[in-house]
């Protein structure tokens, strides 16, 4: 095994903070050095939610590594109240406090009755583990703050392991919400895309539902704590996979799910498919490779292989979870190779060695889509060179029009001169 | 790279570069609500010479995050390896791990240098980063050197000037080094590598028989950076210690064409400014002299400014007696040489204050202000206005043009005042020589014969009263970091920043 690796991943922090950020009323102060609190803000900052970045810094300081920062970030706690006046507030303690041994979760009794945001702190340094923990760990802390009403009935459905900084997040969230109220199945809280009180609320749910299998800690412990039940589905790529999620949802609660509207949905979807139906012909069997997390890539390579017809060459899981394991043995696979958490320079090997015509990736599979001259269609975390303002989705009966619509025209829009014979 | 291969970079122009840099002007990092880390700055030196290969010594994150430039956006650091270190390396240490990693780095990768850069988990559990270095050296066929970011004191920005102290240090200086005679290196940032910006300078220093050595960053190599030791002097943008190391190992002499030193000695403020006619007049003087070319430099200069008045007086014509509001910080030699009338100087001190003191502040509103008058300019000075302020007086002066970068310019226009943005000037032309100031011209001409009025659907949102390019949540986000990392903040010089009264200061933050 290698010494050196080129990660796909982030380190606990940036998981920890996809977190806590899809909480709309929550900001997240990181008690850190520059550097991570510069590269936590940009990736939140240069996607399409700009008017909603909610990241501060404690302003950590080398001096502070001597003397300790934990007077400074109680500053940056009550600044954060005050001129913010948030619901919440995560401190996320980074790599040089922890390894300091600061003490940020005893903030919380130290600045008790001081603040009248909720304080949620935890250690998150980057050797701590990888973002996908930090991920887990946030969700799975914000159990302790959710309060189960008993007087009142419980009813709807948690979504856990929605990441609000994806690509056309905000779309896949109003789609799988149509669908599940069009079967007559409200959602009752996200995690994480809801208030802070939305998230209180939580355990009023009927089900916890996992996105992909992220959330699984955070599920469980909801069960064992108000004997919530969950179930993990795909992520809805496509039309097998939507009507599975709802199919799988309604059966959850002992609810067969409506065939009229699947019926519905298919017949869209039919229609979608005959207005460009020579180009669906067209891209059947072509070569493509999928690179991101495993909540979403290995259901994107399944719908590519199984509905689109394209040929998975490769599949390189960036990040992993609970759920990684179960998914690698799965009797069918609909990719040819599959890599997990690869370095990236084993990857781009790969990548050359598979032919891809197409990479589903993230920005940072811009460079070696270049240089194979195959198109890049941004699908997986982080994306920060595109921006979604129309609200489109990728999940969904409705997601299946814009993602085709955009692999497609990433290959329809390349200028033949520019790919060199 | 070789002055002789200028000609290649001229795919460097291409318009939608400056497109590209420009959509991210308005995201608020370089100190106005986040800096980057010393490790991006290394990792832009890294980047800068092309074959060269950063290896962090710390944990994924480090790394992967890092691969956003905030230098530039628009461009990735795609190759990041790092020695993805963990709990146990915290506990038992990493060296031995960085030495494995140098020798894999080189062996996958293959590199001409490799450049070590430390975290501060690397830092605090006090690798002996050098030690580990030397000995995988010993099993590597390339030059390894290490950043900690503790070379260069609090020259800005760290990451950069300590990478660069680093690789002067461990790298070029070096004993046996045969002498190009008589020649000079033009030395840009790492981050700009645009050569293109010193053709004119290159084309007159030579016309002086001054030699170029090497044209500095612009697709350069790892020898590029090992032959710079062989030039007499270095010609550098700003200060930069490896420069002043340069200078104290390898006897290769050092000029800055920016800085205030020159001010200093005299308190003429007609010496804060390299650029424009007389500034740069001066400034190929000031190599001459040290380059002993007095003599042929002389001739060139003048034949070369008489050249550039005759142009530059047709290229002028139009901008005669236009009124323009101005950024304190912008070149007055250039605008005299255009021939508008500077009628308001806008000075704005909010991020000034974090890295100068406050005299230094008044000093520049002084000199600034002297050199005014001395043109024969009468501007109205405004220092930190609010929008209000600053649009009263800028009708009350009847004005032409305001000089304001993108991100702000629909404020002015939806008033029906152009803009005039020097962004794209500044990053790529605006240099010692001639040429710029006729340059100027046509930027100047162009923003008059743009569109006076405009409906900017930016009008439709709401944007701070302070700071004017952001949103007032961002401005808060900002003044929060500020107040968060200063030692100099003054609630004061935030008057809108109402919110921050009534917080508990400490010691920390003040």
């Amino acid at each position: 095994m290698s010494t050196i690796y080129d990660p796909l991943f982030d380190c606990k922090m940036v998981g920890a903070l996809r977190a806590m950020h899809g909480i709309n009323d929550c900001i997240s102060i990181i008690h850190g050095r520059n550097g991570c609190h510069c590269g936590a803000l940009l990736l939140q900052t240069l996607g399409s939610e700009q008017n909603s970045v909610r990241v501060l810094t404690s302003g950590l300081k080398a001096s502070d590594e001597v003397y300790s920062g934990e007077e400074r970030l109680s500053s940056a706690i009550r600044l954060a109240d005050q001129v913010f006046e948030p619901k919440a507030i995560a401190v996320l303690n980074c790599s040089a406090p922890v390894i300091m041994g600061e003490d940020v979760e005893g903030l919380d009794l130290l600045l008790e009755g001081e603040t009248r945001s909720e304080l949620v702190a935890m250690d998150v340094g980057g050797p701590e583990g990888p973002a996908w923990i930090g991920y887990e760990e946030a969700l799975t802390k914000l159990v302790s703050r959710m309060r189960l009403n008993e007087d009142v009935p419980r009813g709807g459905i948690n979504l856990l392991g929605f990441k609000a900084d994806d690509l056309c997040s905000r779309g896949d969230l109003n789609e799988m919400n149509r669908i599940l109220r069009d079967q007559g199945l409200p959602l009752n809280s996200v995690l994480c895309g809801s208030s802070f009180e939305e998230v209180k609320k939580a355990p009023q749910a009927e089900l916890n539902v996992l996105l992909g299998g992220d959330g699984l800690d955070c599920a469980k412990a909801m069960e064992e704590e108000f004997d919530l039940p969950y179930i993990s589905v795909p992520y809805p790529y496509g039309l097998k996979k939507s009507v599975q999620f709802v199919e799988m949802i309604g059966g959850a609660l002992g609810r067969e799910a409506d065939p009229q509207i699947l019926e519905m949905e298919r017949e869209r979807v039919k229609r979608t498919v005959e207005r460009a139906h020579m180009f669906f012909q067209g891209i059947y069997s072509m070569p493509v490779a999928v690179v991101g997390e495993s909540g979403r890539a290995f259901d994107l390579a399944e719908f590519l292989s199984s509905e689109l017809g394209t040929d998975v060459k490769l599949l390189a899981i960036s990040s992993s979870n609970f759920a990684t394991l179960e998914k690698m043995t799965a009797k069918e696979a609909h990719y040819q190779r599959l890599m997990i958490e690869p370095d990236r320079w084993d990857m781009n090997r790969a990548l050359e060695a598979s032919g891809a015509a197409l990479i589903f990736g993230s920005s940072f599979e811009k460079r070696i889509a270049s240089e194979l001259q195959a198109s890049l269609v941004r699908v997986s975390y982080p994306v920060i060179d595109e921006i979604s303002l129309s609200d489109l989705p990728f999940a969904g009966f409705s997601g299946i029009a814009h993602l085709c619509e955009k692999i497609i025209n990433s290959i329809l829009t390349r200028n033949k001169d520019e790919v060199k014979a | 790279m070789n002055p002789e291969e200028l000609d290649l970079i001229s795919r460097d122009e291409a318009p939608i570069l400056d497109t590209m840099r420009r959509i991210y002007s308005a995201v608020p990092v370089h100190h106005l609500a986040a800096i980057h880390g010393k490790i991006v700055g290394a990792l832009a030196v890294a980047d800068a010479i092309v074959d060269a290969l950063p290896l962090i010594h710390g944990p994924v994150g480090c790394a992967f995050q890092r691969k956003l430039n905030p230098f530039n956006l628009s461009s990735t650091f795609y190759d990041t390896p790092c020695t993805n270190l963990n709990n146990v390396d915290v506990v038992y240490g990493a060296e031995e791990k960085l030495c494995k990693g140098v020798v894999e780095a080189y062996e996958r990768y293959s590199p001409r240098l490799i450049i070590v850069i430390t975290t501060c988990t690397t830092d605090l559990i006090g690798d002996d980063i050098e030690a580990a270095v030397e000995k995988a050296m010993e099993m590597v066929g390339c030059p390894v050197v290490y950043s900690t970011g503790d070379f260069v004191g609090r020259s800005r920005p760290v990451g950069i000037q300590d990478a660069l102290y680093a690789v002067a240090d461990q790298m070029i200086c070096r004993n046996e080094v045969e002498k190009n005679e008589g020649s000079v290196n033009l030395i840009n940032s790492p981050t700009q590598r645009n050569a293109l910006k010193f053709q004119e300078m290159a084309r007159l220093l030579t016309q002086m028989e001054i030699k170029i050595n090497k044209i500095c960053f612009d697709h350069t190599t790892t020898e590029d950076m090992m032959d710079l030791a062989r030039a007499d002097l270095n010609i550098t943008g700003y200060r930069m210690p490896w420069a002043e190391l340069m200078k104290e190992k390898m006897n290769v002499d050092y000029c800055k064409i920016t800085g205030w030193d020159r001010y200093n000695k005299k308190k003429d403020p007609e010496l804060i400014s390299p650029y424009g006619i007389a500034g740069s007049c001066r400034f190929l003087e000031e190599i001459a002299r040290i380059m002993g070319r007095e003599g042929e430099a002389e001739p060139v200069i003048k034949k070369n400014r008489t050249a550039a008045e005759a142009r530059l007086e047709a290229a002028s014509k139009e901008l005669k007696g236009v009124k323009v509001a101005v950024p304190v910080g912008f070149s007055l030699n250039l605008l005299k040489d255009i021939g508008v009338d500077v009628a308001a100087l806008v000075y704005r001190t909010q991020t000034l204050s974090h890295g100068l003191t406050e005299r230094a502040v008044r000093e520049i509103e002084r000199a600034n202000l002297s050199l005014a008058e001395l043109y024969g300019f009468h501007p109205e000075l405004l220092v930190n206005p609010t929008p209000d302020e600053e649009l009263k007086t800028f009708r009350k002066r009847q004005m032409d043009l305001v000089m304001a970068p993108a991100k702000i310019a629909h404020f002015y226009n939806r008033e029906g005042i152009r803009t005039v943005d020097v962004g794209d000037f500044t990053q790529k032309k605006l240099n010692v020589g001639f040429l710029p100031s006729i340059e100027l011209c046509r930027v100047f001409r162009e923003a008059l014969g743009k569109a006076k009025v405009r409906s900017p659907l930016l009008d439709l949102m709401e944007f701070d009263g302070g700071i004017s390019n952001l949103t007032p949540h961002w401005a808060k986000t900002a003044l929060s970091f500020h107040h968060l990392r200063s030692k100099n903040f003054r609630d004061g010089y935030y008057y809108h920043f109402q919110g921050l009264a009534g917080v508990e200061l400490n010691e920390h933050n003040i």
